[in-house]
């Protein structure tokens, strides 16, 4: 497969829309989150790992939440189209790699706020949890076996691992800890926060969902890519299987 | 399932090939499987104390005098001295107080009037703190002179946890 081809079945005018949004949104939050908002009155410039740490982690729980609404569609839908498994096993990717950002993001944060990289709080450890959760789903999605038993077994566990969101979203309100609660979705309808600061974060989830989105598109064209591969190989030991047969014969 | 045809010396090495990356596949399953349990049993043994408040020491379950606990509070005003290189302070929370000892500097953005976490034991009237980390709030207020005077000029109080 050439380049050009490649470029032809990847890409589309909607992901070049999406990234182009990306793009635009990150470039304001780095201008945004280094130069323009103000340093917060305790925490001075450290407060700069929240227009990172935020995003990293909506975006996390979101791909996750995908990956289950994929995973039950592909369940419940009479066809099993593996193009529900193939968005469901991108997003979980994705979704890891972010949640790895938001850890590795609130540990330097930790650090310079807290004192400590690491403190085995509610929040802290039910996070870590799920990021395993996730790689273990990545690792039952490579175990082998035909498409078919690869879409069922992870799709089950999609729907069990999705329950833990609720839990470590509201572990910090479940639980006395360390990691503060919520400022924007506090529930209290009381955003505890400066405008501009505000602004800039909310700029960054924009930013990162559109990078999300754009990174899933890729992705589970290119899963789409190796599954036909898959089937392409499948098909033509079938064919030597076939020819071997006829050749006995 | 495995098609290939077995009289093809080409494609032989295929097999052995596709069992190693499944035994690599269960290889980090098991580590997941021993990762997540340490995880958790880590969270379990660690919520059992993470945290009192100040003014629960001694009244409520897990917060004994004596056992190795972490305690809540704020860090009042005009309390803090840092003397050879070990830095006391006076925690208070629903206007009950306790003496804190801890050696070093406690890091991070810890000062008068925030909230902490100190991680240690009562001896006598005296909290020995082994590590303290700081509770900061949900709140981000942009830093400015006018705002630091007003805060400055305000005595500060005992944060709800």
């Amino acid at each position: 497969m050439d380049a050009q081809t490649f470029n032809a079945r990847v890409a589309t005018p909607t992901t070049r829309l999406i990234g182009a949004l990306a793009i635009v949104s990150m470039a304001w939050v780095v201008i945004g989150g280094l130069i323009v908002t103000p340093k917060d009155v305790d925490q001075g410039d450290a407060v700069r790992i929240m227009y990172v740490h935020v995003p990293t982690a909506w975006v996390a729980y979101l791909a996750f939440i995908v990956t289950a609404l994929a995973s039950a569609c592909w369940l419940l839908s009479r066809k099993h189209s593996m193009g529900f498994d193939r968005v469901a096993g991108a997003s979980a990717e994705v979704g890891v790699i972010f949640m790895a950002m938001t850890l590795l993001s609130g540990s330097l944060w930790g650090r310079i706020t807290w004192g400590s990289y690491w403190a085995w709080d509610p929040r802290l450890t039910t996070t870590s949890f799920l990021l395993v959760t996730y790689i273990g789903y990545l690792a039952v999605r490579g175990l082998g076996g035909s498409l078919e038993q690869r879409a069922r077994r992870s799709a089950v566990i999609a729907l069990l691992a999705v329950l833990e969101i609720p839990l470590v979203h509201f572990s910090v309100l479940m639980w006395r800890s360390l990691h503060q609660k919520a400022s924007v979705l506090s529930g209290d309808g009381d955003i505890k926060m400066d405008g501009s600061m505000l602004t800039t974060l909310l700029v960054g989830v924009i930013g990162f969902t559109c990078t999300f989105a754009w990174l899933v598109m890729h992705r589970q064209r290119v899963l789409a890519m190796q599954d036909a591969m898959q089937m392409t190989q499948l098909d033509a030991a079938l064919r030597e299987r076939a020819d071997e047969s006829a050749g006995l014969k | 399932m495995d098609l290939t045809p077995r009289t093809s010396e080409v494609n032989a090495p295929l097999a052995p090939r596709k069992r190693n990356t499944k035994w690599g596949y269960v290889a980090v399953l098991v580590v997941i499987v021993v990762a997540g349990g340490t995880i958790v049993t880590k969270f379990l043994t660690s919520a059992i104390d993470y945290y009192c408040n100040v003014d629960e020491i001694g009244s409520r379950d897990g917060c004994e005098p004596g056992r190795r606990i972490r305690v809540q509070g704020t860090v009042e005003q005009g309390s803090l001295k840092s003397v050879n290189n070990s830095t006391n302070f006076v925690m208070i929370f629903n206007e009950k107080t306790i003496q804190v000892v801890y050696e070093g500097d406690p890091g991070g953005i810890f000062q008068e009037c925030i909230p902490v976490v100190a991680q240690g034991r009562l001896v006598g009237d005296v909290f020995e703190a082994t590590r303290i980390e700081v509770k900061h709030s949900n709140s981000y207020v942009a830093d400015n002179t006018e705002r630091l005077t007003k805060a400055e000029a305000q005595v500060c109080s005992p944060q709800a946890g």
